[in-house]
């Protein structure tokens, strides 16, 4: 292993302590507990919106508190669940008035302590629903999307939502917003190199040279086919097919792309993808409304991508094109 | 006795967490075999959190002492036992919120919607070779003692009995759920550490009646 360490337990409060050293304006925490991190403003009336999940993923799941987006996140151990106590304690943080949404990923520890956080919300009177993102196509097959994986694809999920807050909507219906998102977006990665979480100290599985992994998940999760290392022409067709095949997207739909790094991977190379995925859904007739290319959801080192599309109509639209300004990611109106 | 005040209730959190105190290093040891080894430390933890909210707990609402003490203990032990014992607690006193006094029919009231609570928020099923293996059976039981109107202290001698044979029965089971379903066929004839912890709930609340 050869990581930027001092010591590998302190991993996690010394990466929050640099973030709140570098964004000192944007961001703070709550609780007296590093890992509790909200958003340094407020707005009285608006629905807050919290996430959460293991650290390793940068930008995700922290990275998108700011304008626009989310108000607050609970910050696990790498690859963990942050607590239930924890994600209340931001709960209570971002809470306006007008009630708290929970957007996070489809995993049994972060479902069990949201949903615990949910009842503890509850017995103090403020009000939350929940958005579980699920839509890693490899995950689980179609007819059980209810046991899909959340990956990069929760992105699309936090910007609809965000903006739907940011024009004051209800609980309700940033909540039905964010669902549409949720339920129009679909994703599949491909990995090339294991990633090593800092405790370990080593990779907990491996991918031989020259071969690759289509379908793993951002914590290594087994894919659906593993095998010697294709094209990237040919692995952007896999990626496509697979997608465009479960929503599934047709002749006609406007989409947003989303090229997503998992660590490893220079964009250089997200952007020889991107080249035959614009070349295989302009010749399916599906026209392309904006693309994002970049590190979005990460896998410490993994060598990798993910490719995630979102079906947009005039609503979904509307609210994408909604200006950012996060510490990781900032937007001007599309 | 047949009905229970405030301070049976503080007594009775407080012998919980004696209880989980004395079994610490026992949880820790059968938890080692198939778990992380740590369900002793994160009864320990919870229950001492939560005795000690009873302390200084002042009103006389029995509901919201219970539910107070599970928000305590799911701060204190966020593992995923120290949560379950949460929503068991929040959930079983939110059926006796305002209640002063309860009886026999009321406890079966808590125990259901604490046993539902952990059914929703663990998502193992019966047969899984978890808590809820001890736990479900000592229900039932308590829900037909309720129903026929039996005094306190025998209905839960009976729910006890239901209990104890749940851990032998998840004993003989393969595990189902968490890290003890990697073990497979092996895990047969293995106790589960958290059907003990079902059991010693009930055992408590058992003792306590037979002390009056």
């Amino acid at each position: 292993m050869k990581k930027f360490l001092n010591k590998p337990e302190q991993f996690v409060n010394e990466m929050l302590e640099g973030i709140y050293l570098a964004h000192p304006d944007k961001l703070k925490y709550v609780n007296d507990d590093l890992r509790c991190l909200v958003s340094a403003d407020s707005k009285k009336g608006k629905v807050g919106i919290s996430t959460g999940g293991g650290s390793g993923h940068l930008p995700l799941f922290l990275g998108y508190v700011g304008d626009g987006m989310i108000d607050g996140c609970s910050v696990g151990g790498v690859f963990q669940s942050p607590s239930a106590d924890q994600m209340f304690e931001v709960t209570k943080a971002i809470d306006q008035g007008a009630g708290v949404l929970y957007i996070y990923g489809n995993y049994g520890g972060d479902i069990m302590n949201f949903d615990m956080a949910a009842e503890m919300a509850d017995m103090e009177d403020i009000k939350v629903l929940q958005v579980v993102a699920g839509e890693d196509v490899a995950s689980s097959p179609k007819g059980e999307e209810h046991k899909r994986r959340g990956v990069a694809g929760i992105f699309f999920v936090y910007k609809i939502a965000g903006a739907a807050a940011d024009k004051m909507l209800s609980l309700e219906e940033v909540k039905r917003l964010a669902d549409k998102a949720a339920a129009n977006v679909r994703t599949m990665g491909v990995a090339l190199s294991p990633c090593i979480v800092p405790e370990i100290g080593k990779p907990s599985f491996t991918i031989e040279e020259g071969q690759m992994e289509i379908g793993m998940g951002i914590h290594g999760e087994p894919g659906i086919d593993k095998g010697p290392l294709k094209t990237a022409d040919e692995t952007a067709q896999i990626l496509v097919d697979k997608i465009v095949k479960d929503l599934p997207f047709e002749k006609g739909d406007e989409v947003a792309v989303l090229v997503n790094g998992l660590g490893a991977t220079p964009k250089e190379e997200l952007y020889v993808i991107y080249r035959k995925v614009s070349e295989i859904l302009k010749s399916a007739g599906i026209s392309v409304f904006h693309v994002f290319v970049g590190e979005i959801a990460t896998s410490m080192e993994m060598a990798g991508l993910s490719l995630s599309l979102l079906k947009l109509d005039d609503e979904l639209k509307e609210l994408l094109s909604k200006p950012v300004d996060t510490p990781f990611y900032k937007q001007f109106q599309l | 006795m047949e009905k229970l005040v405030i301070s049976d209730i503080r007594i009775i959190l407080e012998k919980l967490k004696d209880v989980m105190v004395e079994n610490r290093d026992y949880l820790i040891e059968i938890d080692g075999i198939m778990g992380d080894s740590d369900l002793g430390l994160t009864m320990s933890a919870a229950f001492t959190a939560a005795s000690d909210l009873a302390v200084d707990y002042s009103d006389d609402d029995i509901g919201s002492l219970l539910s107070k003490a599970g928000m305590a203990m799911a701060k204190a032990a966020p593992s995923t036992m120290g949560t379950l014992m949460g929503t068991g607690f929040m959930r079983g006193g939110k059926a006796l919120k305002g209640k002063s006094e309860i009886g026999l029919q009321d406890l079966y009231l808590f125990w259901d919607a604490f046993m539902t609570g952990l059914l929703d928020r663990g998502k193992a099923k019966i047969g899984d070779k978890t808590i809820n293996d001890s736990l479900y059976p000592a229900v039932l039981v308590l829900k037909e003692e309720s129903d026929s109107n039996s005094e306190l202290y025998s209905a839960f001698q009976n729910a006890l009995k239901a209990a104890e044979e749940g851990v032998e029965k998840a004993t003989a089971m393969q595990a189902q759920f968490g890290k003890a379903a990697y073990y497979g066929e092996k895990s047969r004839g293995k106790i589960d550490p958290g059907s003990i912890v079902g059991k010693l709930l009930i055992e408590v609340f058992t003792d306590y009646f037979k002390k009056q």
